[in-house]
């Protein structure tokens, strides 16, 4: 499983990606914006797509509705990790095709729920 | 003003002033204008003259105070320098800690499987099922266990010490942030004092200036979830509003 964290913190990229590997998910890389992170997704092959939502340049929802957009990238699975937490946010990236939506500050075992849920719908 | 409606000269004037110059009077025709015409000008003097002196009495009740000056020239850019290293020392904090528990992990894993590997043997001795042979090497691996497990608990210490330090960043960015809002607060206050002596606030204008500009823009950490209509404040109402929506 291939997984790319966004987020224009490296902190929060770095604790993302430790909790990840607790999780057993030691494939990771990371990107600091959306516009970063599309054009290794169209030329990598991730499965996973955890991202944040404020950041410069492009935004995770707007990135979100790239991927949805895009022939290749539009059926994989997004999780947003953001301190955005406007209902009228939420609703516009359930709308966007968002598989999970967890709000800052997380657990790690919220972390694990969502990922759990995510993977389970697929199979 | 009524300049449409109410024409600037009226039919008497009017009606003197062709007749002057029919006649080729112009001295009375010039006089019958400048009659016409000052009128309009005395009422705008007044009213220049009523906006000067309103301006002049303005600029002497505002006492020009040099900590505005100050705040401009040296107090923002200083909390701006301020913020940023607020982010520098968190950070840190952040990466010191997780470095941290980077090199504690394995020390601890290590002294997990050690006990795992004497398990069985031990359990043999406690059941009195040992054999000379087993006991003695039993003997030598628990001191050699018990002498990693020295250094290793040591240097786990000194590594909760770290963790421990590195906590520091909530002192100092709280002293500095603490600072920061004193300085917006006086800048409030030197605004709202602007505010009252130069001008009226419109109140529309004030109420329309308020709306957020784009309400599908990324706000950062919401910091008075509770008392807010718009936003959840934490993860469970999430949950709730997106099932509530069939997500």
């Amino acid at each position: 499983m291939k997984i790319l964290v966004v987020d224009d913190f490296s902190t929060m990229r770095r604790i993302i990606k430790n909790l990840l590997r607790d999780l057993g998910f030691t494939n990771v890389s990371e990107a600091d914006d959306g516009s970063t992170a599309l054009p290794m997704l169209q030329n990598g092959d991730f499965d996973f797509v955890v991202t944040d939502w404020n950041m410069p340049g492009m935004q995770g929802i707007d990135l979100l509705r790239e991927i949805r957009k895009d022939d290749k990238l539009k059926h994989m699975p997004v999780m947003m990790v953001t301190a955005e937490a406007k209902k009228e946010q939420i609703v516009a990236a359930a709308q966007a095709g968002v598989n999970g939506y967890i709000v800052k500050p997380f657990t790690a075992a919220t972390l694990k729920g969502k990922l759990d849920k995510i993977f389970e719908r697929l199979e | 003003m009524s300049e449409e409606t109410n024409p600037q000269i009226s039919l008497e004037d009017a009606k003197a002033l062709v007749e002057a110059l029919e006649a080729g009077d112009n001295a009375s025709a010039n006089m019958i204008l400048r009659e016409v015409t000052s009128k309009e000008h005395g009422e705008l003097f007044g009213e220049v003259g009523k906006l000067t002196r309103q301006l002049h009495d303005s600029l002497s009740n505002f006492q020009l105070d040099p900590k505005i000056a100050n705040l401009a020239s040296d107090d923002i850019p200083d909390a701006k320098e301020r913020l940023n290293y607020v982010m520098k020392v968190t950070e840190d904090a952040a990466n010191k800690t997780m470095d941290a528990i980077d090199t504690g992990l394995p020390l601890t894993d290590k002294i997990n499987s050690d006990i795992v590997k004497l398990k069985p043997e031990w359990d043999k001795l406690m059941q009195r099922q040992i054999e000379l042979g087993e006991f003695k090497s039993l003997c030598y691996s628990i001191n050699e266990f018990m002498e990693s497990a020295e250094t290793d608990s040591a240097k786990i210490h000194a590594i909760m010490t770290e963790i421990l330090l590195a906590q520091d960043f909530q002192d100092l960015t709280g002293q500095v942030i603490k600072r920061v809002i004193e300085l917006v607060k006086e800048v409030e206050e030197s605004l709202i004092h602007l505010l009252t002596v130069f001008g009226e606030p419109n109140q529309n204008t004030a109420n329309e200036a308020k709306k957020p500009v784009d309400n599908n823009g990324a706000e950062g950490p919401i910091i008075d979830a509770e008392t807010r209509e718009d936003a959840v404040s934490n993860q469970d109402e999430v949950d709730d509003l997106l099932s509530s929506l069939g997500f």
